[in-house]
């Protein structure tokens, strides 16, 4: 494969690396070094690519490996995130200022209760053990199959399902108890919050009913809700989205609250 | 020296031996998956209560030479303190205290699955004397072996 094979290659697929990047470290300058860091080592390693997996396999491997590099040696966060979270904003004027703006004046600023349901579980699935998130996103997020994975993460394909089966329980676990989209005894409501905020004149109700995953709560499985919620996140570019800057720009409070939170308490 | 078995060892099904000073209990059975599947149910314990119905909670990470702290439906008031005394992967694990061990063991089973088998000997020179107090093992030994073998059968035919 040539240099220029591999860059037109890369670029075809560099949107959905970078967003599984930012998935992964809720980070923006953690997913921009990391990927800028994954085309360097795969340019520097090109001869050893022999087209066992396909390029975009071997690039996500690459990718996860540096990623892997990155946070085994970070905490995990809770799976309260979104309360401790909570709390911190409602006290930070300057994050409400700040995100108006953006509200405001960006093109980017648009507020969705959809693309707070793919942040919000940027923020809960970093909960997961880390080589179940990374296993977890590769599936349901990018499509990829179980074999690719297990190249992808250097396992075999029995732990790669051994993976997806108990990071998804999880997570629907946590939704299921937590989400008040899907059940009205759920304690997290932040998504009708700020869009009471952010949209004041547009009634929550109104909002959710776009939603298939709300709209179907009561008579969907929660298998079903878990894969509607995975559709959100796989249709949702978080860098290209109509709300795409208030939405960074969320994550990147909750990075730095969970930062001091986890320095002070774990 | 009375000898005691409760029942022939079948598929499944858990077998008791008493004797003055000890008390023996175990089950096998045959289980259609990886054994690394089988491996990563046995040693995360935080997930535990989700797949075994025989576990309230396992606190701590199951490494060799760690105490967990379990509780079980057994007793569920009582919290157990286990020292991981062997952990050979895919093979072996052993967790116990002063007053027994329990062991399971992974082996090469019938059709190229995982013989399952898991063992608790308890006794002492004081046995007899709290031997009453303690329940048989036998229903939760079943229920252990069962759940494990429906999850980690369940995780193999998951789609690719």
């Amino acid at each position: 494969m040539t240099t220029d094979e591999l860059t037109s290659q890369f670029v075809s697929f560099q949107g959905e690396l970078k967003s599984f990047l930012l998935r992964m470290t809720a980070s923006v300058q953690d997913a921009e070094d990391i990927l800028q860091d994954t085309y360097l080592k795969a340019h520097a390693k090109l001869d050893t690519f022999r087209g066992e997996s396909s390029l975009k396999t071997w690039i996500f491997s690459i990718a996860s490996n540096l990623a892997r590099d990155l946070l085994r040696s970070r905490k995990r966060w809770p799976e309260t995130v979104t309360d401790i979270c909570r709390e911190e904003a409602l006290h930070n004027r300057q994050f409400f200022q700040e995100a108006m703006q953006i509200r405001e004046t960006s093109p980017q600023g648009k507020f969705e209760i959809k693309e707070h349901i793919a942040f919000c579980f940027t923020c809960v699935s970093k909960s997961l053990p880390l080589e179940q998130h990374l296993a977890l996103l590769l599936k349901e997020a990018y499509g990829f199959k179980v074999t690719e994975i297990a190249v992808i993460l250097n396992q075999t394909d029995a732990m790669v399902k051994y993976y997806l089966h108990v990071s998804r329980a999880k997570m629907i676990e946590i939704f299921d108890r937590r989400c008040s989209l899907i059940d009205k005894q759920g304690i997290c409501h932040q998504c009708t919050e700020l869009n009471g905020i952010f949209n004041p004149k547009q009634k929550a109700q109104e909002e959710l009913v776009k939603i298939e995953m709300a709209r179907d709560a009561e008579d969907t499985s929660k298998d079903e809700l878990f894969d509607l919620r995975m559709k959100i996140l796989q249709e949702l570019d978080p860098f290209e989205s109509g709300a795409a800057e208030l939405q960074l720009h969320h994550l990147e409070h909750n990075r730095r609250v969970m930062e001091k939170y986890l320095e002070e308490n774990l | 020296m009375n000898q005691q078995a409760t029942s022939k060892s079948q598929e499944g099904q858990a077998t008791t031996i008493k004797k003055t000073f000890s008390r023996e209990t175990s089950v096998s059975v045959t289980i259609m998956a990886d054994p690394s599947i089988v491996w990563a149910l046995l040693t995360h314990g935080s997930d535990f209560p989700r797949w075994n119905s025989t576990v309230i909670s396992i606190q701590g990470e199951i490494r060799e030479g760690n105490t967990i702290e379990l509780k079980s439906t057994l007793d569920e008031k009582r919290t157990f303190k286990l020292k991981v005394k062997e952990f050979a992967p895919e093979k072996r694990l052993v967790w116990g205290d002063a007053q027994g061990s329990r062991v399971y063991t992974l082996a090469k089973g019938a059709g190229g699955g995982v013989l399952f088998t898991m063992s608790e000997k308890i006794g002492g020179p004081l046995f007899p004397l709290f031997a009453r107090m303690i329940p048989p093992f036998d229903e939760a030994f079943e229920k252990f072996a069962a759940d494990l073998k429906k999850e980690a059968e369940t995780i193999q035919r998951s789609k690719k």
